[in-house]
């Protein structure tokens, strides 16, 4: 029964096109090696190089955005985001011949709010306003509670194909879980 | 100034700050676990040089394959005070090496590009293939 249910749960995730999945603690360290391996993936897979980059842009700006603001966090990080390690999941596919990278992760109600209002205005964005905005908040300091540029939801975006794709749910309690989507 | 020379790993770029001669190089793949903590002293040593009544030009190379955001946002911070240094006078060049072909890169130096209107920044396309 072991091995039939395991087969039908590799099956089922081929056939949807996943190439890579992971779900548990993230660390960065798993993140590299993840990203290693999907490099070589894309590679034995003959994948266009810049295609290639951009879902790797994309793997770590997600991966990271999971090690530094999931609410599901393993206690001991002194120095954030140094030695962070973060519940979550994040899975590559390919669909319709198209690259996806998803995420999920929980996070705090209230950042959730904030969340949704950047994703909105990001998702509603062209190419040539994406560039603007990136650009301009390059110059500017990271918002507050940022432990990296605030820049990693913009730059998923750039690199994507199609408007990048969000949700929340109510978890009960102070918690929501967050999901992003994004094709290359 | 003592020289700064690190190497690079497989997730942080090689480092020669050669404050003696002006010369200043970050070369490989940029996604370190802290980009500040990597990036920080950098530019802290960047800042004290720049501040020292110095005049020899500038000569400032980025030769990187990939970079995260977060390494965007202090390659910015590294750059903001080379362009004021241009601004009063100093002769201050960035050099931002791309491979042929590498759109990503190029498109990223383009925008980097955009920002400077006293230092002098070259795009500089090599023909080295990516490995």
């Amino acid at each position: 029964m072991l091995a039939q249910d395991f087969k039908s749960f590799f099956e089922t995730s081929k056939r949807n096109g996943i190439i890579l999945s992971f779900g548990g603690d993230l660390s960065e360290n798993v993140l590299f090696s993840l990203g290693e391996v999907l490099k070589l993936r894309m590679i034995q897979g003959e994948t266009d190089a810049t295609i290639a980059k951009r879902v790797f842009s994309i793997f770590v700006e997600q991966a990271q955005n999971i090690i530094r603001y999931s609410a599901d966090k393993l206690p001991g990080a002194s120095t954030p985001p140094r030695g962070m390690i973060s519940a979550g999941m994040i899975v590559v596919g390919v669909e319709k011949g198209r690259f996806f990278v998803v995420c999920g992760n929980e996070v705090p109600k209230t950042d959730a709010v904030i969340l949704r209002e950047r994703l909105d205005h990001i998702a509603s964005m062209s190419s040539e306003e994406l560039k603007r905005y990136y650009r301009e908040k390059l110059r500017q300091p990271p918002d507050e509670g940022s432990l990296g540029g605030s820049i990693g939801l913009i730059e998923i975006a750039r690199r994507s194909s199609a408007p990048v794709e969000f949700d929340f749910h109510d978890l009960g309690g102070e918690r929501s879980m967050f999901c992003l989507k994004a094709y290359i | 100034m003592d020289r700064i020379q690190i190497s690079a790993t497989d997730r942080s770029p090689r480092v020669d700050f050669d404050f003696a001669s002006g010369r200043f190089q970050l070369s490989g793949e940029s996604y370190p676990e802290d980009a500040a903590a990597f990036f920080g002293p950098l530019l802290q040593s960047l800042r004290t040089y720049l501040a020292a009544a110095a005049s020899e030009p500038i000569v400032f190379e980025v030769e990187l394959a990939y970079f995260n955001s977060s390494s965007a946002k202090a390659l910015m911070n590294l750059f903001m005070p080379l362009e004021d240094a241009a601004g009063e006078g100093r002769a201050v060049t960035i050099r931002w090496l791309f491979t042929k072909g590498d759109e990503t890169i190029a498109e990223a130096g383009e925008d980097f590009a955009s920002d400077f209107s006293h230092a002098r920044f070259d795009l500089v396309e090599t023909s080295q293939a990516e490995c």
